[in-house]
Formats: structure tokens, C-alpha cells, sequence
């Protein structure tokens, strides 16, 4: 993917805002969920729109740690262009009656670790980091999840919603891949040792102790409700392809661990990854929500109510 | 040799001021009216060319002080051109809830002019307004303002050696000196944000504030959270429905030493002067000492950031808020905010930060990146003011017909801030690089007026008709000033007013502000060109 003009891009992403109120969400075509889908989809949207939410707390780190202005206000946009996602699809989530009154959907506790890492410790990531995972969830999202969405679900709104939502994510990805590819400038050597650097905090390992079980859960989950494995798997080839068709995008470090880790997650054969993993998701369920601290409070932010 | 004139300092008159806040409300509201005595003043006929030895353009802090100290130094033939009905300035204009200045009053006050009877440390503006009109009466000023004449061109006549002031209603006024007084803050509209003109609610601009609306029971919104938004903020929170305040980028944040000044104050401030003199100084020194922290990076700077983190961290116990309130720039490169009660109002139940980028205005309200659509009754937009750094505030034509606006397109320059190099005989007070960012501005102000006054008094005594400050000085002073600036914390890569759009500084002066003053202290007549009338 060629490098793109930021400055164009953040011009053009002022220019594509939407709004919930521009949907309407009484619409018919409710009706066409399938008594059959309703439980696995509830589960599924729920899912979706707290990776949407997290990949929102995501930007917004990543905006503490831009470069440059643009950078700063791109990702300011997105942060808030994901928490519109999230919004829209619990919007679609009460539309399909599968929100009880003003409660959020509960997040997994997967989900809650995550959330907790991010809430402590993403602001203190590094850009190449953070800007690297980043686009893979996206691919991830944008090739896997939503098109299986649209696929089995044939609701005109859900479409419409949709329609919006891959405009804004093919611009992030947009921006992803220019990043992950700015990243790979410099010294290689000094790219990798500070990489390598990174890798040794702490806090990154408690993030990645926190991300990987999420990744495994989320493909059980997934596959539970009818996605081919396959078609997660071709996604997240996606990044290696894209991500690595510059030599910049090469050299960047985090790209070639992320998409070492990729192949791995895909290769259900690797038992040295997966036993253990499978393993963390399992031992996860048996943490008592209660330890936990409470949800942070950008968690509340999150709304299906098109005006306020 | 140099050839220099001072002003004579025993002319300057300490006279005590009569206790003004009692008297008068809290907050003056504009209302338009016109006094007698501005009646009579208002009454001339277009086209007849009214002559003075200065012309002072603008009626606020600095016209009223410059007409203040000419008359002391023995130059009586002024006229100030005011715009408006009133004087004031910035302070006749700013009336909104809250308004107050973030410099205490004994510093932020003429020291030939000192108050005994500020009722807070930290007077509010209708006190301040109050101030000026006492200025205005103790000093017998308002026989020398012209209300509602707004110049709309000031050209400079090398035969006679005059400038020569047009009015919008057709006036001429000819002088020898001019002295330009509009204000760096002095215009203010709405901003140019998408989608304002379709909001079908009332729309209010912080420094134009509409008195007639009632805020009870209402929704409201304010955009902005700089210096006037932090303070209206607070005052609307006690009356609306609810408030959500719109946050682009959030200011640094130190507490308000604000306290009632008890009567035992007043009353020795009126019996010992020299006692308000001491704590005058005692607050100029402890500002100056705030320079190293606030215009320089130093070990300093990370002692103020502290302490304004500590008073976020006191005030503020949800980390998230936090987070959305604390700055990612260095202190002192935006104007740092004074306050005790923004942060609490924020967190009150009938109160929301929003810090989601807007997206567009709408008929009902705001709608923002998330996606929702905020609903208002009202709009309050902070959004400040329009500072003029590229050009200049009104069409100035010097010697060969040069024009100041096209001159000063990519960056306003002057000479000591107040004397551009072909355009003699006009004296700009926060003309550029004068202004401060740690001390009062009245300081600074008062070291421009008496400058002026020198270099006016220069001109009549010695019947000059043209005092020009000499190009290369201008040059040499100016280069010198952008490589201090370069080092300062407000070029240390924010956005602010404080820059143009290509990031030039040509608001702000980069040092002390003694020695701002000692750079004004003396009129140094080698670097100007003078020629005899």
C-alpha cells in the first residue's frame, strides 16, 4: 500500500462524518433476524462492539504518542470514529431488541482484561507498537467480522449502518499501513533493539498475557456461531500481505513479530501456542469479577442514543 | 553620542481612588446608552477636519493611560477616537458571568493610578470597568473622547508631517502624533465552524454577551476552555439544566489565590500608599519569578506543571477526566488558566466535558465524532478572539504610500514593539512582541505609554515633523528578538494564539518583564530619523 498524504486524508475524514440520527432505526427490516440467529447474534454484536470500543481506547492512546499534529488529530478522529461504531452497533443491538433497558451489553472477562491493561498502561506504549496491532484488529474486523455480518444478516439498516462503518474502517486502515510502513524507517538494528526493548517492559508483557487468550476466545466464539475459520485466517493474512509489501513495512519490527504471530494463531497445529493459550482462556473464566477494579469511566461513554 | 530623553517621573500623580465596587453592580452590562456627556462629544460634522497635537486611537486601558500620562508630562491637546459608547476596552466588551481578571488587581491597575479598595485579590470585570470610569473622571478624560467614531483609515501626510484619521462617518482628525490603542483583543465572532448557521437556537459569543437571556432550566453548551470559557463555565453550571463543554485541547491549570480583602486592607492601603506600593511589588516580583518557569524551559517548569498537575489530581478523582484534562504541551507555550472552581463544575451532576471533535453544528444542537447529537437550547461560544498577526488592525498608510497591512502579511515587526520603520510619528501600545505571559499587562503597558510619551513629547519640543525609527534598527532588533523567541516555551511546537498559521511569534515579548521596561525606559533618538518641520 502506498504511502498516503495525511494532511489530504484528514481533510477527507472532516468530510465523511456521520451521525447515528442519520439512520433510521425503526426502519422495518428488524424483523428479518431469525429466531434461530437472535442468541448467537446478540453474542456476536456484543462482541463486535466491545472490540470496536477497545480499538477506540487504542486510538486514543495512540493520539498521545503522534508524531505530528495531523497524526494527532487523525487519530483523535478515529478514537471517536470507533466509539461511533460501537455506538451504531448497540444501536442495531436495541433495534433487534437485544439490549435490556439502558444496559450495555457485559463484556467477556477477556474483554475486561483488556480493558483494564489498555486503561493502565496503553497511554505508555510507543506509536510502533500500539500503531502496529492496530491495523491487524482492523483487518481482522473490517475483512472477517463485518463481512460475515453482512452475510448472514439481511436487515436493510444493519446494511446501511454498515455501508457507513467500512468507509470510515477502509480509511483506517488507510492510515494503519502508512504508519506501519513510517515506522520502518530509520537504522534497522536500532529499529529491532528498540523493539526489543519494548518487549522487555512489563507492562507490554502483561498486555500481551491479557491479548492473546482474547484472541483465542474470540475465534471460538466466532466459529461457534458459524464463521469459517478460513475466512478469519484470510483476513489476518491480509496484514501480512499489505503491511508487507514496502520494504519499509518490512523492516519495521513489530510488523514482522505481529505477523510471525498471525501464522501461528491461525495454525491450529502449533500445540506449543495454542495448548497453553487455550489454557489461559479456561483459567480466565475463573477469575471472580469481583477482584477486578471497577470499569473505567470511558467505558459509560458508550451509548445507543442517537441524540443527548 | 546618544541623545536621549526621559520623562519627567514628578509629574506622575499618586492619587487615591474612591471605593468603586460598592457603588456599582457587580457586572456593568453594555447597554448602548449614551450619557450626556458623550452626546456632546459625539456631535461634529462630516467632513470638517478637527485638529490635535495626538491622536489616540481607542479608548480602553492603554488609550486612557497614554492620555493620562501626556497630560502629565504637559501635552494637552489629545483626542481619543472610541468606537463604542463607552470606554473600556476589552473590559466594557467582556461582561459574560464569571469575568474576572487572572492577574491580581493591585498589579493588574495603573501605579500612578493605584485602588485601595479592590474587594477581591482578584477583581471581577464590572470592578475593573469601574476602574476605568473612576480613570476617566479623577483624570478629567472623557472632555478628550470622541464616542462612536470608528477610524477606518489612518494615512501619514509627509508635507505636513501629520497623520490624518478618517472616521466611518466621514470625520477627518489631523494630528502630529498618533498613538494606536485598539486592543489585541479588542474583535471577537463567531467562529467559522460548519453548520453554524443552521443551529436554530440562541447563539451567544463569550465577549459579546447577551444580558436579555435567561439561562434558567436551559440547555446549554460552550464551546471552548480557554481563559473565558473556565470562568463562565462555573456560573452557568448553577443556573442551566445542563451545561457540556466542548474541549478541543485542554489549558494548564493553577490554582486562584482569591480571597475578600478585609477592611483592615483597605483602610491601611488608604492610610500607608507605600504599603499597596510593597505588596504591588512583592506581586510583580513573585510574577517575574514565574518567567523562568512559564516563557523558559527549565528545572522551574516542571515545578509549575506540578503543581498544576497536583491541583487537577486534588480536584479531579476520576483518572479519566483526569486524563481528558491534562495537557500534552509544554506549560507556559498556551496561556496558562487561573481557577479554583472549573474543575469542580465539571464534575457536578448538571455538567458534562465533551471531548469528541465536532463534526458539525445542526438545527438542534452539536454532532460530534461519536456519532450523537448533542441538543441546545443555547450555544456559548469561548471560542475567543480575533488577534490580528498578520496585518494590521486598521488600514495604515505611511511615507510613500506604504501600507502597513501588506507590510506586515507575513508577520507583524515593529521596533521595541511600538515604532515601525516608515510610519513616523505613530506610537503602537501591544503593538508586536509586547505581549506577557506571566506578568500583568498593565506593566508592560505603562513602560509603552511613558516610551510614547517621550518620544511624543520629542516631536513637539523640538518641532520634528517626522520621528521615523531607522530600518536597520528595526531589522537588527527584531532578529534578535525571534532568536530568543526560538528558545522560548510558546515556539516549543503548540498551536496557539499567540502564532500565526506558519507558526511566526509576533505577539509576544521573550523575557522579563523589568527588562521589557528597562528596553523602554529611555528614547534613544540615534536609532530614529529625525526631521525638522
Amino acid at each position: 500500500m502506498a504511502m498516503i498524504d495525511l494532511d489530504k486524508m484528514l481533510v477527507k475524514i472532516k468530510n465523511s462524518q456521520w451521525a447515528l440520527a442519520d439512520i433510521d432505526w425503526d426502519a422495518p427490516g428488524a424483523e428479518l433476524i431469525t429466531e434461530e440467529q437472535w442468541p448467537k447474534l446478540k453474542e456476536f454484536m456484543a462482541d463486535l462492539m466491545w472490540i470496536e470500543h477497545v480499538g477506540a481506547r487504542g486510538f486514543a492512546a495512540l493520539a498521545k504518542k503522534a508524531p505530528n499534529d495531523t497524526l494527532k488529530e487523525i487519530y483523535t478522529y478515529f478514537h471517536a470514529e470507533e466509539q461511533r461504531h460501537a455506538n451504531a452497533e448497540m444501536a442495531l443491538m436495541r433495534r433487534w431488541g437485544m439490549l435490556d433497558g439502558d444496559e450495555i451489553p457485559e463484556p467477556n472477562i477477556n474483554l475486561r482484561l483488556v480493558i483494564e491493561w489498555l486503561d493502565k498502561y496503553s497511554d505508555d506504549m510507543p506509536l510502533e507498537t500500539l500503531g502496529s496491532v492496530i491495523p491487524m484488529l482492523e483487518i481482522a474486523l473490517d475483512g472477517a467480522l463485518c463481512k460475515f455480518l453482512l452475510d448472514s444478516v439481511k436487515d436493510p439498516v444493519c446494511h446501511q449502518a454498515f455501508d457507513k462503518i467500512n468507509d470510515d474502517e477502509s480509511r483506517h486502515l488507510g492510515v494503519g499501513f502508512t504508519v506501519l510502513e513510517m515506522q520502518g524507517h530509520g537504522k534497522l538494528y536500532q529499529l529491532v533493539l528498540k523493539a526489543m526493548g519494548t518487549l522487555m517492559r512489563p507492562t507490554l508483557i502483561l498486555g500481551i498475557l491479557s491479548y492473546l487468550p482474547l484472541l483465542n476466545r474470540m475465534r471460538d466464539n466466532i466459529v461457534e456461531m458459524g464463521l469459517k475459520e478460513e475466512s478469519l485466517y484470510a483476513a489476518m493474512k491480509k496484514f501480512e500481505t499489505i503491511g508487507g509489501r514496502t520494504e519499509h513495512g518490512r523492516r519495521n519490527p513489530w510488523y514482522q513479530i505481529i505477523s510471525r504471530h498471525g501464522r501461528i494463531v491461525v495454525d491450529r497445529r502449533n500445540r506449543f501456542y495454542h495448548v497453553p493459550v487455550d489454557a489461559a482462556v479456561k483459567l480466565t473464566n475463573y477469575i471472580p469479577p469481583s477482584i477486578l477494579p471497577p470499569i473505567p469511566t470511558w467505558v459509560k461513554e458508550l451509548t445507543w442514543k442517537p441524540t443527548a | 553620542m546618544r541623545n536621549t530623553v526621559s520623562l519627567d517621573k514628578t509629574v506622575a500623580e499618586k492619587k487615591m481612588l474612591k471605593p468603586a465596587a460598592a457603588k456599582k453592580p457587580a457586572v456593568k452590562k453594555n447597554t448602548g446608552e449614551i450619557t450626556l456627556a458623550q452626546l456632546e462629544s459625539t456631535e461634529s460634522v462630516a467632513g470638517q477636519v478637527n485638529t490635535a497635537d495626538v491622536l489616540i486611537i481607542g479608548a480602553g486601558f492603554a488609550g486612557l493611560g497614554t492620555a493620562i500620562r501626556l497630560q502629565q508630562a504637559g501635552v494637552k491637546n489629545i483626542v481619543i477616537l472610541e468606537r463604542s459608547t463607552d470606554v473600556g476596552g476589552t473590559w466594557r466588551d467582556n461582561t459574560y458571568p464569571g469575568a474576572a481578571c487572572d492577574i491580581p488587581s493591585n498589579l493588574y491597575s495603573y501605579s500612578f493610578a493605584q485602588n485601595p479598595d479592590w474587594s477581591r485579590s482578584f477583581s471581577g470585570s464590572g470592578e475593573i470597568l469601574d476602574y476605568i470610569h473612576h480613570l476617566v473622571e479623577q483624570f478629567r478624560l472623557r472632555p478628550l473622547i470622541r464616542f462612536q467614531r470608528n477610524v477606518t483609515g489612518l494615512v501619514f501626510d509627509e508635507n505636513t508631517g501629520e497623520w490624518n484619521a478618517t472616521t466611518a462617518c466621514g470625520e477627518q482628525y489631523r494630528a502630529r502624533a498618533a498613538v494606536m490603542a485598539s486592543g489585541p483583543l479588542s474583535n471577537a465572532s463567531f467562529p467559522n465552524m460548519p453548520g453554524i448557521e443552521t443551529f436554530k437556537g440562541h447563539k451567544i459569543h463569550s465577549a459579546k454577551w447577551d444580558h436579555s437571556y435567561d439561562f434558567t432550566g436551559k440547555r446549554v453548551a460552550v464551546i471552548g476552555t480557554g481563559a473565558s470559557g473556565i470562568q463562565i463555565i462555573p456560573e452557568l453550571a448553577k443556573q442551566a439544566e445542563f451545561v457540556k463543554v466542548f474541549q478541543r485541547t485542554p489549558g494548564w491549570v493553577l490554582p486562584r489565590p482569591d480571597f475578600v480583602t478585609p477592611e483592615w486592607n483597605k483602610n491601611l492601603f488608604h492610610k500607608m500608599p507605600a504599603a499597596q506600593t510593597a505588596l504591588r511589588r512583592a506581586l510583580f516580583w513573585g510574577h517575574e519569578s514565574m518567567a523562568l518557569g512559564i516563557i523558559w524551559h527549565s528545572p522551574l517548569t516542571a515545578l509549575v506543571e506540578q503543581v498544576a498537575r497536583s491541583h487537577l489530581h486534588a480536584q479531579v478523582k476520576d483518572p479519566w477526566l483526569r486524563r481528558q484534562l491534562t495537557p500534552d504541551f509544554r506549560i507556559g507555550c498556551k496561556r496558562v488558566l487561573i481557577s479554583n472552581d472549573y474543575y469542580p463544575a465539571l464534575q457536578k451532576p448538571n455538567c458534562k466535558l465533551i471531548t469528541w471533535p465536532i463534526a458539525t453544528l445542526c438545527e438542534n444542537g452539536i454532532r460530534t465524532a461519536e456519532g450523537i447529537e448533542h441538543q441546545f437550547d443555547c450555544i456559548v461560544f469561548a471560542t475567543g478572539f480575533d488577534v490580528c498577526k498578520n496585518g494590521s488592525p486598521l488600514p495604515v498608510t505611511g511615507v510613500n504610500g506604504r501600507q502597513l497591512g501588506e507590510e506586515w502579511k507575513r508577520g507583524a515587526q515593529a521596533y521595541k514593539s511600538i515604532s515601525v520603520a516608515g510610519y513616523p510619528n505613530l506610537f503602537f501600545t501591544f503593538g508586536p512582541n509586547s505581549g506577557p505571559g506571566h506578568n500583568s499587562a498593565l506593566v508592560y503597558m505603562e513602560s509603552q505609554i511613558d516610551y510614547s510619551v517621550q518620544g511624543i513629547k520629542t516631536i513637539l519640543q523640538r518641532n520634528l515633523k517626522l520621528l521615523d525609527v531607522k530600518a536597520d534598527v528595526q531589522q537588527r532588533y527584531n532578529h534578535a528578538i525571534q532568536k530568543r523567541l526560538a528558545k522560548t516555551n510558546w515556539n516549543s511546537g503548540c498551536k496557539s494564539w499567540y502564532l500565526s498559521e506558519d507558526g511566526f511569534n509576533s505577539t509576544m515579548y521573550p523575557g522579563f518583564a523589568t527588562q521589557y521596561a528597562n528596553q523602554m525606559k529611555h528614547f534613544n533618538l540615534d536609532h530614529y530619523r529625525a526631521i525638522n518641520a
